[in-house]
């Protein structure tokens, strides 16, 4: 059973068409990166799975289910757009917005009170939302996505505004949950998170998902057409017929070859041409890069 | 059901516990009343310094009459007036003024007062201070008999007791009700008038209430936390009722400390001890209740309509421009109560008072005047219920769509076109 299933669905708001037949499929336990431009209709996609919005077509099914106000439940959701009742005390609001996910009062209070703890905030418990600094808004606002243990987490941009010890903090809580067996799903432009963190992506553009799958397939299929060289001596070798394009960086150049093309040509080019070689290495396409292709070609 | 009940909660427990609500329930009806007292005292203890008068007489012989007519003194035995001299025709009154003048700029005088030789030129009072209307309206009675007696004289008629004959009718009001007859002294004008500034001011407060706290979840985006847990119809309906039941406690500490003081005032004066003020603020039971039936009518109404008005802006500017569509007719009802309070069973007044944006507050005025037949009652909590229902399922239409939305106000032709959204 798939965590979240998108069959065909799609939504316009008047003129425009913010999803249009968008497939998707969320298995239980996966970390899925949520990608797409601003504006590519992520959001839209997302409130559709929390039964905000409606679809116009297809079919959004949540752990089996279609979805419903219910289904909500089984969801913790961290909006991109941060915010909470500022003059409401810390902890009073969390166990507020636990109980409107179906926890008990007492049970949200003795669950506020260990997140509390855990991300240092106890002392700040009775303090109102407005005396707190933006990181630990931050923080409390993730505990009111996680505090009923849903067994699926849409984190938009979760790790924003963060210092790298409390960034760090989150990423072991969303670790710790895929453990558990959470599926979580992250929602972020950073792509170098993506890639440490998920094990699947979906790109959505133009509200169109352009590209889904594990993320090790997707990189595969693009095969190793990248080869990053460190030399001493002249750079003339870089001619070479079978380079498409070359990016220098201080050290060395990453080269992306002709489809088809064999590295072994250049390195041969180059040890003829009498230049040192000091590192020779071919490298599968970054995410960003295949982001950029995607969308800018789209 | 429960969801609801959590979101209602919170409404309810938050705006109670608020500075705001401690100093509208408690303090402001405590300054009213002793707003009332200090008045009641100003009154019984008016300043006990007379007011010192010289009165120029040109026309000759008139000063004494003035001088006896007033012969009024304050509650405490002190004379009101105290005429320190008068002038009979003083040969130059030029210098007669300036010399006046300087007495008053010096604090020795008070005022003086002219009487022209010609009698129907009018009469000048000069004064530094112009505050005591009460002063002045004795003044000019007892200036008014003097003079009207001068002329009758001057055209031959002779009257002894001048007073008596230009006095005015008295014209009592006795006030018929289904209980009997009871001695009008205004204090039936006076609750109606109080009534309708209450409902006004306490629909249009509680409805701005609504719509500000609709906007706070907006502008701080705990909307987006609050949609992604529960259903918008939830949300709204949880804070129409949450800030209902706040409304409704207010009501009940007011109604409680009303019947306490009425209660009290009534003891007073069957003791004898007589404190006119407080009686007077005896309020019928049925006339309470119909108040309160369509205060809470009026309250889901209109907060329904500032609610979706609050959905559909982004900040406190917006709203404060778009707040006139729910604002406009409860305005309405302020501009045209007068025309129901001069004639509460004319035609104009019935049918303005089934029209439910202004039966909560036409209807209870009415009421308070004059029983209006069951009929009528009836018809205008039908017609306002079902425009509840109507307005609350508009209401929510846009809520739905407002609460996603931010960005530009809306106009007018988009809000309708939300109303078409699924």
């Amino acid at each position: 059973m798939d965590a979240i299933a998108l069959e065909n669905v799609t939504k316009s708001y008047e003129s425009v068409t913010a999803v249009s037949g968008v497939n998707l499929r969320v298995r239980q336990g996966a970390v899925l990166g949520l990608l797409g431009p601003n504006g590519a209709g992520k959001t839209t996609t997302i409130r559709m799975v929390m039964n905000i919005l409606a679809p116009d077509e297809g079919s959004i099914h949540v752990l089996g289910k279609p979805v419903s106000d219910e289904s909500r439940d089984s969801i913790g959701y961290l909006p991109e757009e941060r915010g909470l009742y500022p003059r409401m005390k810390i902890r009073s609001l969390i166990v507020f917005l636990g109980a409107l996910h179906g926890l008990s009062e007492a049970e949200a209070d003795r669950r506020a009170r260990e997140w509390l703890d855990r991300f240092e905030l106890g002392e700040w418990s009775e303090k109102k939302m407005i005396d707190l600094s933006k990181g630990m808004q931050q923080k409390v606002q993730f505990i009111t996505s996680v505090l009923h243990k849903p067994p699926i987490v849409i984190l938009d941009e979760p790790f924003s505004g963060l210092d790298p010890v409390n960034a760090s903090t989150i990423k072991d809580v969303m670790l710790e949950m895929r453990d558990q067996g959470s599926t979580i799903i992250l929602s972020t432009h950073r792509m170098e998170q993506v890639e440490k963190m998920c094990d699947s992506i979906c790109l959505i553009n133009k509200g169109r998902s352009v590209l889904d799958g594990e993320l090790r397939a997707i990189k595969q299929s693009y095969g190793k057409n990248t080869v990053h060289i460190e030399f001493t001596g002249s750079d003339a070798f870089l001619n070479h017929p079978a380079i498409a394009s070359i990016n220098r960086f201080g050290v060395g150049v990453e080269a992306k070859l002709k489809p088809g093309a064999d590295p072994q040509d250049i390195l041969k080019t180059a040890v003829q041409s009498g230049v040192q070689i000091n590192r020779f290495e071919l490298l599968e396409p970054s995410l960003s890069d295949i982001f950029i292709e995607k969308t800018a070609h789209a | 059901m429960h969801k609801l009940w959590l979101i209602i909660k919170r409404e309810y427990v938050t705006r109670v516990k608020t500075k705001g609500f401690v100093i509208g329930t408690v303090i402001v009806p405590l300054i009213g009343i002793g707003f009332t007292f200090l008045i009641v005292f100003l009154v019984s203890h008016q300043s006990r310094q007379s007011l010192r008068l010289v009165i120029v007489d040109n026309a000759g012989g008139l000063a004494p009459s003035v001088a006896a007519g007033l012969q009024t003194k304050m509650p405490d035995g002190t004379a009101r007036f105290n005429v320190v001299d008068s002038i009979d025709r003083p040969a130059s009154l030029a210098a007669a003024q300036d010399d006046l003048r300087a007495k008053i700029n010096s604090g020795a005088l008070d005022a003086y007062l002219v009487l022209p030789n010609d009698l129907s030129q009018p009469v000048e009072l000069h004064t530094k201070n112009l505050g005591n209307f009460s002063l002045l309206g004795q003044l000019s009675a007892a200036v008014n008999q003097v003079v009207v007696e001068a002329r009758l004289r001057a055209r031959g008629i002779h009257v002894d007791d001048v007073r008596d004959l230009v006095r005015s009718a008295d014209l009592q009001v006795i006030k018929v009700s289904k209980t009997g007859e009871s001695v009008e002294k205004g204090q039936t004008i006076g609750v109606a008038i109080a009534l309708v500034i209450l409902l006004y001011t306490t629909l249009l407060m509680y409805g701005i209430i609504t719509m500000r706290s609709v906007l706070e979840e907006k502008t701080t985006r705990t909307m987006e936390v609050l949609i992604s847990a529960v259903t918008p119809s939830e949300l709204l309906a949880g804070k129409i009722l949450g800030v209902a039941g706040v409304a409704f406690t207010q009501f009940l500490i007011w109604t409680a400390s009303l019947a306490l003081l009425g209660s009290y005032g009534a003891a007073m004066a069957t003791m004898g001890g007589g404190s006119s003020i407080l009686s007077a603020l005896h309020v019928p039971a049925s006339l309470l209740l119909c108040a309160l039936v369509y205060f809470f009518g009026g309250y889901f109404l209109y907060s329904s309509m500032f609610a979706a008005v609050g959905a559909a802006c982004s900040n406190e500017q917006d709203a404060a421009q778009l707040q006139w569509i729910a604002m406009a007719p409860l305005v309405f009802t302020m501009v045209i109560y007068s025309l129901v309070l001069n004639d509460p069973a004319s035609r104009a007044s019935i049918v303005l008072s089934e029209i439910p944006f202004f039966a909560p507050v036409l209807m209870p005025l009415r009421v308070s005047l004059q029983a209006p037949p069951a009929w009528q009652l009836a018809l205008s909590i039908t017609l306002l219920f079902l425009s509840i229902g109507a307005v609350i399922y508009g209401s929510a239409k846009i809520y739905r769509v407002g609460i996603l939305m931010y960005g530009k106000r809306p106009t007018l032709p988009e809000l309708v076109r939300w109303l078409r959204y699924s």
